[in-house]
């Protein structure tokens, strides 16, 4: 078998196998689904280290190739992807609170082999079979993880945001391959298309909200909040902050790099997209008082930096956002899985119930901290020099209004994982806490492995740049400029900064808040203005699907009853009424009077013989 | 036209309207066999003798036992319902006036038709070419027989029991 | 005369003549010897027409123009399935059985005849034979509705034999022969047709009559409902298809409906056709029994090989034959059910009837095989035929009457889908509760036909290169 195949293959094949398990066997699905992932993760690093691949075959007659193609992007994708499947399907190894773990991991499975597929198909049209089959295993997989009414509605959700930008991306993709000529990306990349005209335009616009939309950006987020309360801790630490950002933000790179030269508008429009997503998820994430909640709020505001920083065009801001999507899909999988390990050893994730864990679960906790202080841009790890990248991009384009948005965004993030992590590991512990537990073997692995790439992708920050962020700018045809090492100027001091700041707005916090950590951002959330705008928030004003799902639907889905039933009547009522009445009529004909036969058999014969006679008989 | 043709279809009319008009309908089915015996002798008169002949087996014979069987099944419930017979005394009318129609349309009609006619195709009259081609329908002359015999067997054992 | 075919006329009327001498003291005798009888043809004829040298050449060998042997086939298949469903339902005390075991095999020599004739009077000598046979057929249990089916249908088609005897007899005066092949020529010379095709038109106007075709169908539904139960299979299975349809679809063949000769005719039958599907369809979906209503389903069925005999192209033709096939053996099936169905819960109204499949799934699952190949359901071989008329009709342009056809084949399907509801499906009602499935002979013939339905619509492909050499045969 190609080895292009194998990451594609091996998990669909695995978890094919899964359905054929039955539920009650131990460990046999964990090991089965572990090492499908594991060999799946070799097999990606075998095609990141060789030269591009391609594999073709003919498909859907003329024109129209099954394309595989890993260049260095798609290679380096699927190296990530296989990265967080096999460390998910570690993780969740002895973790009970994921459903049934046989349809967790046929779900995990399929989604993996489904994102690996995205991931390498250069034919738009693959790649778009490929997305969406994510759509169904992204329902299955929320629906399936608890058992709740709450879950399927969740699910639902989700389905049907993605289904409806899913669309777009659709629509989008027929547009662009028709005013191009050819569904190959790469042919494309060749001759790139402009925003010239209004078909282009659309287009692209169609693309971009499929891909943001995929990455969890404003204002297609609000399922991810909803999922980390209704789902299970490994299925969000895999599918939004992992797999969904690194397939958004790949394609939307693509998209917006490779496939189409963008102008400054598009640009600002991008820009201003990301830095909404920022603040505004970033504000909602502040005043969470659930661990996982909270950790979603904040999944879809870094987002918003990965999409800031494509959206400046630069090589710079582009190196930035990719660099940020790998760093953030490993510091917030890293993050969600403290918070599984958490919710398993403590049993709630509710921030006022928590606290002290630090004594109890050493090592969840230092994980956390290194990935918390990672997702805040603290040197010298690793989200410091991706968000750097992102920030030196912003203010070259010299809008500096986007660096400051972005600053601010990161001063919120900060003091909410200040608020977070005081709340759930220092302070003092309650009395029901006191027996807790540090986390099994199987999942503190794969997060120590997760905060072991945060600090090493940190201090040695050159290092991936280099070998992984570098290559990918070459296959975006981008010049790379010099990226990497510790520059000592005044983003730094900027950073300090805001660390300070962040710390003493921490303090302001609990001071307010009577000394406890969870309340520590009441002072914010109960101020003034924003007291009202949370207040709209909490009751989902400002989630667009639930508006349209109140408003907007039931009047369309009565106005479609109504045209149904009509159409009902015509094909089916006047029809049966008019049989019905037809019929009767020959029923009550046919009363088996011989006259009246007769009659109608000589008035036949009669009519029939004149018109024989009439046309060319008898003539 | 020579007197005992004349005679012979004057028998026929005759028979033919008594079968219509009979009360009685065993009556009518022998007044019908009369009809088939009549147009039979018509029909050696006009030297067809095999026509005769199967006029007088499959019509006069045959066709009579089928109506007389079909009758005796119907008899019963004859008696029980007498119809009202006022509408058939309307029959003369009707047949007068499909007499006269006849008069002023069938020559004309049948003189077209002798001039479509293909005298050629048969090489002599149209009898020869009829007759002689009719061995073929033997077997269906022995069929129509055989159905008749079985008919009979079929349904008198049904009414000499009852 | 078809003179391959001959024996096949001879030998059943020989053995109808046997019969009430073999079965004087022994009353099963009569059984056997016309079971046997007809068993016999079937397989000689199996081995005419399927005979390995036979398929390889792709039946360019055929004896006759292949219609013939494809239509006697037939006969003997439902003659066999009847005697055969007869020996087991008959009454034992009846006693004219010898009787009915002689007309049964009279009835099948005569289409036998029918079939294998090649001129006008000799066809409508046999086709005489066939109404006398059934007059007494009809009325073999004696039962009120019985004589009354009989004597409508007797009455009603005698004004049929008189409208063929005129149009022989102009046909004789203008053609000056009644053979099959002069017609032909004469229809592809250049003389204009005039009388002849209006002695062509009587002629085809009592095969319309005697076809059941709306709106000369009167006599049907009473002589089907009335008939005795095993009769009403042959009748509608295949004797009124033989004495009426049949001869239609030859005079189609001879006037050359498909080179615009008689155009008049063509387009009148046509009509009649697709006047026969609607009434016979819209009849059916109301009828409270169940006979009744597989009568009304016979009529519409018939309308869609007399549709397709008025278009008259080649591939219409085929279609016609082939549904005149696919209607004896479906409808028999139903017929036989029916006929099952009254002697075990003693009566065929619907509304008394339910939930029989539970005692009955025997008769319950051949009776959807067959309705599903009625109403035209892929893979079964009526939704070939039914294809290849719509077919025929939408290549000559005429979408309207194909549109026609197509839609009330759903109608078809919707009247079964009815039937099958209230007869088989549903509630058990009180004249179901105390009904055991029928023995296992009485099921065989229906079970035999639906394998027939299954195997022809699965075997689809080598049938047609059949259909083929017969429709090209009979065209020329």
């Amino acid at each position: 078998m190609n080895l292009l195949l194998i990451p594609i293959v091996l998990p669909l094949v695995s978890a094919l196998a899964l359905l054929l398990m039955r539920e009650k066997t131990r460990y046999l699905k964990e090991v089965l689904a572990s090492a499908a992932a594991l060999v799946s993760l070799l097999a990606a690093a075998n095609i990141f280290l060789l030269p591009q691949q391609e594999l073709v075959y003919s498909w859907l007659g003329a024109g129209m190739n099954f394309t595989l193609r890993a260049d260095n992007l798609s290679a380096f994708l699927l190296l990530a992807v296989s990265l967080f499947s096999a460390a998910i399907s570690i993780y969740s190894f002895s973790l009970p609170a994921k459903g049934s773990s046989k349809w967790f991991f046929f779900n995990l499975l399929m989604t993996q082999s489904f994102a690996a597929g995205a991931a390498l198909a250069d034919n738009m049209v693959a790649m778009l079979f490929f997305w969406e089959g994510l759509l169904v295993f992204l329902y299955t997989f929320i629906a399936l993880s608890q058992d709740t009414a709450a879950a399927k509605r969740t699910a639902m959700k989700a389905f049907l945001i993605n289904g409806v930008t899913d669309l777009c991306l659709l629509v989008g993709i027929t547009i662009t391959g028709y005013i191009a000529g050819t569904m190959s990306m790469n042919e494309i990349s060749h001759n790139k298309l402009t925003l010239d005209y209004g078909w282009s335009v659309f287009a692209y616009v169609l693309l971009l909200i499929g891909a943001v939309s995929k990455a969890g950006a404003f204002p297609f987020h609000t399922w991810i909040p909803d999922a980390a309360k209704d789902s299970s801790a490994p299925f969000m630490a895999y599918v939004p902050a992992a797999i969904d950002k690194l397939l958004g933000i790949y394609f939307l790179a693509r998209a917006s790099v490779y496939l189409f030269q963008l102008n400054g508008t598009m640009s600002l429009i991008l820009m201003s997209l990301g830095a909404v997503t920022i603040l505004v998820a970033v504000m909602m994430a502040f005043v969470q008082k659930d661990y996982k909640r909270l950790l979603s709020y904040h999944a879809v505001s870094q987002t918003g930096y990965m999409i800031l920083g494509i959206g400046t065009l630069n090589p710079v801001g582009i190196a930035g956002g990719l660099f940020h999507m790998i760093n953030h899909a490993t510091y917030k999988s890293c993050l969600f899985m403290t918070a599984g390990a958490v919710e398993r050893q403590a049993g709630t994730g509710d921030l006022s119930k928590l606290g002290g864990l630090f004594r109890a679960m050493p090592l969840t906790g230092l994980c956390f901290l290194i990935a918390a202080a990672a997702i805040s841009g603290i040197a010298p790890l690793n989200g410091f020099f991706s968000k750097e990248l992102v920030y030196k991009g912003a203010l070259d384009t010299g809008y500096p209004i986007f660096f400051w948005a972005a600053e601010l965004g990161s001063f919120l993030t900060l003091a909410s994982f200040l608020k977070l992590g005081h709340s759930v590991y220092f302070g003092s512990r309650p009395e029901e806490l006191k027996d807790t537990k540090e986390a099994p073997f199987s999942m503190l692995l794969p997060m120590t492995a997760l905060a072991a790439i945060c600090v090493a992708f940190g201090f040695g920050a050159r290092l991936p740049i280099e070998n992984f962020i570098g290559p990918c700018m070459v296959a975006l045809n981008i010049q790379t400029p010099m990226l990497s090492g510790f520059h000592a100027d005044k983003l730094y001091f900027v950073s300090v900064i805001v660390i300070l700041a962040a710390v003493i707005n921490h303090m302001l916090g609990l001071a307010a808040g009577g000394g406890k950590p969870s309340k520590s951002s009441d002072h914010i959330h109960y101020a003034p203005v924003l007291k009202e705008a949370y207040a709209l928030a909490e009751r989902r004003a400002f989630d667009l699907y639930e508006q349209s799902m109140d408003r907007v639907v039931p009047v369309f889905s009565l106005l479609l009853f109504k045209v149904d039933r009509f159409f009902d009547w015509v094909i089916d009522t006047v029809p049966s009424r008019a049989t019905g009445f037809l019929s009767g009529a020959s029923s009550r004909f046919h009363n088996g009077s011989y006259p009246l036969y007769m009659a109608l058999t000589l008035a036949g014969a009669v009519i029939y013989i004149l018109l024989a006679a009439g046309n060319g008989g008898l003539k | 036209m020579n007197d005992p043709r004349l005679v012979l279809f004057a028998l026929t009319a005759l028979f033919s309207i008594w079968a219509v008009m009979a009360r009685s309908l065993l009556t009518s089915a022998i007044m019908l066999a009369l009809v088939s015996v009549t147009v039979s002798l018509i029909f050696f008169d006009y030297g067809a003798p095999w026509a005769g002949v199967f006029e007088l087996s499959v019509c006069a014979g045959l066709i009579t036992v089928l109506f007389i069987g079909a009758v005796s099944l119907i008899r019963s419930e004859e008696e029980k319902h007498p119809e009202s017979r006022a509408r058939f005394y309307a029959l003369p009318l009707a047949a007068a006036i499909f007499a006269i129609a006849g008069w002023f349309y069938l020559p004309p009609f049948f003189a077209e038709m002798a001039g479509w006619a293909r005298p050629g195709t048969g090489g002599g009259t149209i009898g020869l070419a009829l007759w002689d081609m009719r061995r073929q329908d033997l077997l269906g002359q022995v069929l129509m027989l055989a159905a008749g015999v079985f008919v009979i067997k079929s349904v008198f054992p049904r009414r000499t029991e009852k | 005369m078809d003179k391959a075919l001959l024996a096949f006329l001879i030998i059943p009327l020989f053995a109808a003549v046997l019969i009430p001498f073999a079965a004087r003291y022994r009353p099963r005798m009569a059984d056997i010897l016309a079971n046997v009888t007809l068993l016999a043809g079937l397989a000689n004829l199996a081995w005419l027409a399927l005979s390995p040298s036979m398929i390889a050449s792709e039946f360019a060998n055929l004896p006759g123009d292949g219609l013939s042997l494809l239509l006697v086939g037939a006969i003997y298949l439902v003659g066999l399935c009847v005697t055969f469903f007869s020996a087991w339902f008959l009454d034992e005390n009846l006693p004219n059985r010898p009787a009915y075991y002689s007309l049964l095999l009279v009835s099948v020599a005569a289409m036998t005849g029918v079939v294998t004739s090649t001129d006008f009077f000799t066809l409508y000598v046999f086709v005489e034979v066939l109404a006398v046979t059934s007059f007494a057929l009809i009325t073999t249990d004696e039962s009120f509705a019985g004589v009354e089916g009989a004597l409508k249908y007797f009455f009603l088609t005698f004004p049929a034999s008189a409208l063929i005897i005129v149009g022989l007899a102009i046909l004789m005066l203008t053609l000056g022969s009644l053979s099959y092949e002069n017609l032909r020529i004469f229809m592809s010379s250049d003389i204009p047709a005039g009388p002849v095709t209006f002695g062509a038109a009587l002629i085809m106007l009592g095969f319309i009559i005697k076809s059941g075709v709306v709106p000369f169908h009167a006599w049907t539904p009473d002589a089907y409902q009335g008939a005795y139960a095993p009769v009403s299979a042959h009748l509608a299975g295949i004797v009124t298809k033989i004495s009426g349809v049949y001869a239609l679809i030859k005079m189609a063949t001879l006037l050359r409906f498909f080179d615009g000769r008689a155009q008049a005719l063509s387009e009148m039958l046509m009509f009649l056709g697709l006047l026969s599907i609607a009434v016979g369809a819209i009849a059916a979906l109301r009828q409270k029994d169940f006979k009744r209503m597989l009568a009304f389903s016979s009529i519409s069925q018939v309308g869609y090989i007399v549709l397709a005999a008025g278009l008259g192209t080649p591939l219409a033709l085929i279609g016609a034959v082939f549904h005149l096939f696919n209607h004896a053996t479906f409808k028999t099936v139903l017929f036989l059910n029916s006929a099952s169905v009254e002697r075990s819960a003693g009566t065929t109204d619907m509304d008394k009837l339910g939930g029989l499949e539970h005692s009955m799934p025997w008769t319950s699952w051949t009776s959807v095989v067959a309705l599903l190949s009625t109403a035209g359901v892929p893979p079964l071989s009526g939704f070939w035929s039914k294809l290849l008329i719509i077919l025929a009709l939408w290549e000559s342009g005429l979408r309207t009457y194909a549109v026609l056809a197509l839609l009330f084949s759903i109608v078809t399907l919707a009247y079964f889908m009815v039937m099958q509801r209230k007869v088989f499906f549903g509630k058990k009602t009180a004249a179901a509760e105390s009904s055991p499935e029928v023995s296992a002979p009485l099921l065989a013939p229906a079970i035999v036909m639906c394998g027939l339905i299954v195997a022809l619509g699965l075997l689809f492909p080598y049938f047609y290169t059949y259909l083929k050499v017969v429709a090209e045969r009979i065209i020329i």
